[in-house]
C-alpha cells in the first residue's frame, strides 16, 4: 500500500513532469526561487500568486490550485522574467505551458483573458488576423458594454483606416494555417 | 539599394497603417528596399499563450518561406519579430520540438530547414542603413525637441540584440535628427499587448504609468517602435482612458519611422501623421516645412 507520503510526491512529480513536456517548461526543476521573475513582472500586482509561487505550487504538486486560478492568465508576456531570472528558466514561456494545459484540460479560471486566446487562436485559421472581426467576436461574448464604451476609439480607428471593418483578402497560405494547426491538435498540442 | 525580405504581420493593414505609410515614404531615402514575402500568413502570435507549439508552428510556417528567398527577413512589429526569431531558435536547438514541427509543416507539405536570418527594421537602420546616412538625409532638424523613445518589450526582450535594459538605437536615431532623447526609467516598458481588451483597467494602468514617467522627465512627445501594439495602445487609447480615469494626457505618439520622416522633409500625410488619433500638431507643427499642407 503507497503511503501518504510517496502519494503526494508522485502526484507532484507528474505534474512537474506534465509542465516540463511543455514547450517553454523544460527546466522548472532548475528554479532556485530567487523571485527576480516575481520582482520584474510587469502586472505582478494582479496575479493572485505570483510567477515564483507558480512555480513552487507547480513542484508541489498543486495542479488544481494552479491550473484554476487566473493568475497566469495575466502574463502580458513582457519577457523582462526571461531576460532577468539568473537560471536561464524563462518563465514567461514556463506560464504560457501553464496556461497551455489549462485551457487543454478544460479549466476555466476567472478570466476574460481565456476567451480572447481562443477568439485568437481561432482567428489565425483565416490566414492573417482580421483585428475588427476579433474585436467584435470578443466584446459580445464577454462584455458587450465595454464594447460600448470603446465605441469613440473604434471610429476614430475607422474614420482613419485603421481598423477596416470588412475583412483582408484570404490568402491561399491559409488552407496551410489551418491543415498545421489541426495537426498540431491531433498530436495533442 | 540594400534588399530584404519584408514580414509586414496583419495590424500593418489596419492599426499599424500611419507606421507602414511612413515607413513606405522613408525606405527609398534611405537606399532599402522591401520586398513583401509572397503568401504570408500570422506570426502565430494569437493565441500562442494557450498553444505554445501552434504558435511556433505558424510561425514556421512563414520561416519556411522566407529561407527560400535567401534574403534576411526583416519585421517592423516587434511582436512579429520575436515570434519569428523565438522559433527560429527553438527549432534549431531543441531537436524534441524540432521533431514535432516537422511533422506539423509536413501537413502542409512545406519544410523548414533552419536557414532563415530574422531581423528587425531598427535593427537595419542602425546596423545596416548606418547613423551617418540617416542624418546625411536630414533636411530640417528636429532641434530642440525633446522625445522619450520608448522601446515596448519585443523589439530588445528577450532576444536583443540592443541592450534589453537599457536600449539605446533609437535615441541615437533621433539623436541623428537633431532632437533630444529624455532618459527615464520606463523606456522599456510593456503597453499591455492585446490584454487591452481583456483586461483594460490593468492595461491602462500600464499606460499612465508610462506616460506619466515620460511627462515627468521632461518629454514633449514618445516616438515609439515600428509595432502597431505599442503605436495603437498608446496613441489610439490615450484619449479614452483619460475619459475613464479623469487625467489629462495628451502627448503625441509617433512611429519611429514618421518621426526620421519629418526630419526628412516628407509631407505630414505621406507619413500618415493625418491618421495618428492623438493630435501631434501642437507639438510637430514648428518642423513641418513650410511648403507642407500645416493641417495634420
Amino acid at each position: 500500500m503507497e503511503s501518504t507520503h510517496a502519494k503526494y510526491i508522485r502526484q507532484a512529480k507528474s505534474f512537474v513532469d506534465q509542465v516540463a513536456a511543455e514547450p517553454g517548461g523544460e527546466k522548472i526543476n532548475e528554479c532556485i526561487q530567487c523571485g527576480v521573475c516575481s520582482g520584474s513582472c510587469s502586472t505582478v500586482e494582479w496575479w493572485e500568486y505570483t510567477p515564483r509561487q507558480i512555480i513552487a505550487m507547480i513542484r508541489a504538486g498543486m495542479k488544481e490550485e494552479v491550473l484554476s486560478s487566473s493568475s497566469a492568465f495575466h502574463c502580458v508576456s513582457c519577457y523582462l522574467c526571461t531576460v532577468r531570472c539568473p537560471r536561464g528558466i524563462k518563465p514567461a514561456s514556463l506560464i504560457h505551458a501553464v496556461e497551455t494545459i489549462a485551457e487543454r484540460e478544460g479549466y476555466r479560471p476567472k478570466t476574460k483573458a481565456l476567451p480572447l486566446y481562443r477568439i485568437m487562436r481561432g482567428s489565425m485559421r483565416r490566414g492573417r488576423i482580421w483585428d475588427f472581426g476579433m474585436a467584435f467576436t470578443f466584446y459580445m461574448k464577454t462584455n458587450p458594454i465595454d464594447a460600448l464604451k470603446n465605441f469613440p476609439v473604434f471610429v476614430s480607428m475607422t474614420t482613419r483606416g485603421r481598423m477596416p471593418i470588412t475583412p483582408p483578402r484570404t490568402v491561399k497560405g491559409a488552407k496551410q494555417v489551418a491543415a498545421i494547426l489541426d495537426k498540431v491538435k491531433a498530436m495533442g498540442g | 539599394m540594400k534588399q530584404y525580405t519584408f514580414y509586414p504581420g496583419c495590424a500593418y493593414d489596419s492599426s499599424g497603417l500611419p507606421i507602414r505609410l511612413s515607413i513606405e515614404a522613408t525606405n527609398p531615402l534611405l537606399d532599402i528596399e522591401l520586398l513583401e514575402l509572397e503568401d504570408w500568413t500570422c506570426c502565430g502570435c494569437p493565441g500562442a499563450s494557450i498553444s505554445e507549439l501552434g504558435g511556433l508552428a505558424v510561425a514556421t510556417r512563414n520561416l519556411a518561406l522566407a529561407e527560400k528567398m535567401g534574403r534576411d527577413l526583416v519585421s517592423a512589429c516587434s511582436c512579429c519579430y520575436r515570434n519569428l526569431l523565438n522559433a527560429h531558435q527553438i527549432y534549431t536547438r531543441d531537436a524534441r520540438i524540432r521533431a514535432k514541427l516537422t511533422e506539423a509543416l509536413a501537413a502542409a507539405n512545406l519544410k523548414y530547414n533552419g536557414g532563415a536570418r530574422v531581423r528587425g527594421l531598427v535593427d537595419v537602420y542602425v546596423n545596416d542603413i548606418g547613423l551617418k546616412l540617416i542624418s546625411s538625409k536630414v533636411k530640417k532638424k528636429l532641434n530642440g525637441l525633446k522625445v522619450a523613445c520608448w522601446y515596448g518589450c519585443h523589439q530588445t526582450r528577450p532576444f536583443g540584440p540592443d541592450d534589453y535594459e537599457s536600449p539605446q538605437w533609437m535615441d541615437w536615431i533621433v539623436t541623428a535628427l537633431g532632437a533630444e532623447p529624455i532618459q527615464y526609467p520606463l523606456k522599456t516598458q510593456c503597453c499591455g499587448g492585446a490584454e487591452l481588451m481583456s483586461d483594460k483597467s490593468m492595461v491602462m494602468k500600464l499606460n499612465q504609468k508610462l506616460l506619466d514617467n515620460a511627462i515627468k522627465h521632461g518629454a514633449q512627445a514618445m516616438v515609439t517602435t515600428l509595432c502597431p501594439l505599442c503605436f495603437t495602445n498608446l496613441d489610439a487609447f490615450q484619449r479614452h482612458f483619460n475619459s475613464e480615469t479623469g487625467k489629462k494626457f495628451n502627448m503625441p505618439i509617433i512611429a519611429l519611422s514618421q518621426f526620421m520622416g519629418l526630419a526628412f522633409g516628407l509631407s505630414p500625410k505621406a507619413l500618415g501623421l493625418d491618421r495618428n488619433v492623438t493630435p501631434v500638431k501642437k507639438v510637430l507643427e514648428p518642423y513641418y516645412s513650410t511648403r507642407m499642407e500645416a493641417r495634420v
